[in-house]
């Protein structure tokens, strides 16, 4: 059964991994700032995933922390863009 | 029963990748913003919440962490969507074939103010 | 006394599952710091639910979650389906929701739960709450989100009024 888990755990993270590339190309090439701001957010989104499948892998927690941190600045810093694209000025 | 709960862990953790997989697809196929918004809010709706569910079940340390984040995740998610689509409806990103536009009428007036 | 009091509590709880030791020193150092915080927040006005209320408060508050929580996968599915469908059958649209609450913190939730399910996007809102919102096909969601809303409505009222 663990060995079952294992195996999962890598195919979920190697998937996930390739979506993250797949969302950081749509950065890369995006149609206008929005869809790339959408993007860099799916990235963020993804790489959070990417996180909580490391702290299965090591059933080690301190990766959940690490995981809330990102999730609490990429919310922010998303915002914060797409308020600076809209008004021209973050406050 | 440690097992079925591997099991059920398993199950979350692979229906996460794939509501993540269509999340992505959809976000490649989609031919606008507001379409692609819907699209990404699935990855982080489902795919984190599943995910984070099969490690609360498999590593049990990480319990109230993962309740946290959970909590987290779905409250942040849809502010992070509507500012998103209030920054593209204002800098005037145009809708794909829209079917109906409730909205349009309201702004050329000048007091459909955003939030 | 009863603003810093549901300002910290919750504070405090956030505090323990992220420091995920229950020692004493670790209780006291949690609820100094929350009491802390709580006291350095500024004065507003704020919208609390009153004690004696906090029973149906909860009632009302669960059937809540569990509403939100059956939309969120049935919108879920079916925006899964419309991606998956190969000739991509789109209807989007902008339609009009009112959200028929009287307070700024009802609106905001039930703005929330509309947007938390996929398939519905709030894209606007103006000062009488009335909320644009952006649909992946117009006449279903406009057919089940006037049902919806008006559940979700009857709810919200039962916990905030």
């Amino acid at each position: 059964m663990e060995s079952i888990i294992n195996i999962t755990t890598w195919i979920v993270l190697a998937a996930h991994l390739l979506m993250a590339l797949v969302a950081a190309w749509r950065v890369w090439r995006g149609e206008n700032s929005i869809a790339r701001l959408t993007a860099l957010d799916l990235a963020s989104t993804l790489t959070l995933a990417v996180l909580i499948l490391i702290s299965i892998l090591e059933q080690n927690s301190i990766f959940m922390d690490a995981a809330i941190a990102l999730a609490a600045l990429s919310y922010l810093s998303t915002v914060a863009l797409a308020k600076f694209i809209s008004d021209q000025k973050v406050f | 029963m440690g097992n079925i709960l591997d099991i059920i862990a398993v199950l979350f953790m692979v229906i996460g990748t794939l509501f993540s997989l269509i999340g992505v697809i959809g976000y490649i196929r989609m031919p606008d913003v507001y379409t692609r918004l819907h699209a990404t809010g699935k990855v982080s709706v489902f795919g984190i919440v599943f995910l984070l569910i099969a490690a609360i079940i498999l590593s049990p340390l990480s319990l109230w962490k993962g309740l946290v984040l959970i909590f987290f995740v779905l409250l942040a998610s849809p502010s992070v969507a509507h500012s998103i689509a209030s920054a593209a409806y204002r800098i005037g990103l145009p809708l794909a074939h829209p079917a109906r536009d409730d909205l349009r009428g309201k702004m050329e007036q000048g007091d459909g103010r955003d939030v | 006394m009863i603003r810093i009091l549901n300002i910290s509590i919750p504070l405090f709880l956030v505090y323990l599952a992220l420091s995920g030791n229950a020692q004493p020193s670790n209780l006291i150092i949690g609820a100094l710091i929350s009491v802390g915080i709580a006291l350095l927040m500024p004065k507003r006005d704020m919208q609390f639910v009153p004690l004696k209320r906090l029973p149906q408060f909860l009632w009302a508050g669960i059937r809540y979650l569990f509403v939100v929580g059956w939309d969120v996968i049935r919108g879920g599915i079916s925006t899964a389906r419309i991606v998956l469908d190969p000739k991509l059958p789109l209807n989007p649209g902008i339609i009009t929701i009112p959200s028929g609450s009287k307070s700024e913190l009802g609106t905001a939730l039930s703005a929330h739960s509309i947007t938390l399910s996929p398939g519905e996007l709030v894209v606007a809102m103006d000062d009488e709450g009335t909320m644009y919102t952006h649909c992946l096909n117009v006449d279903e969601s406009e057919k089940f989100v006037a049902q919806a809303q008006s559940m979700r409505q009857n709810l919200l009222s039962k916990m905030f009024e």
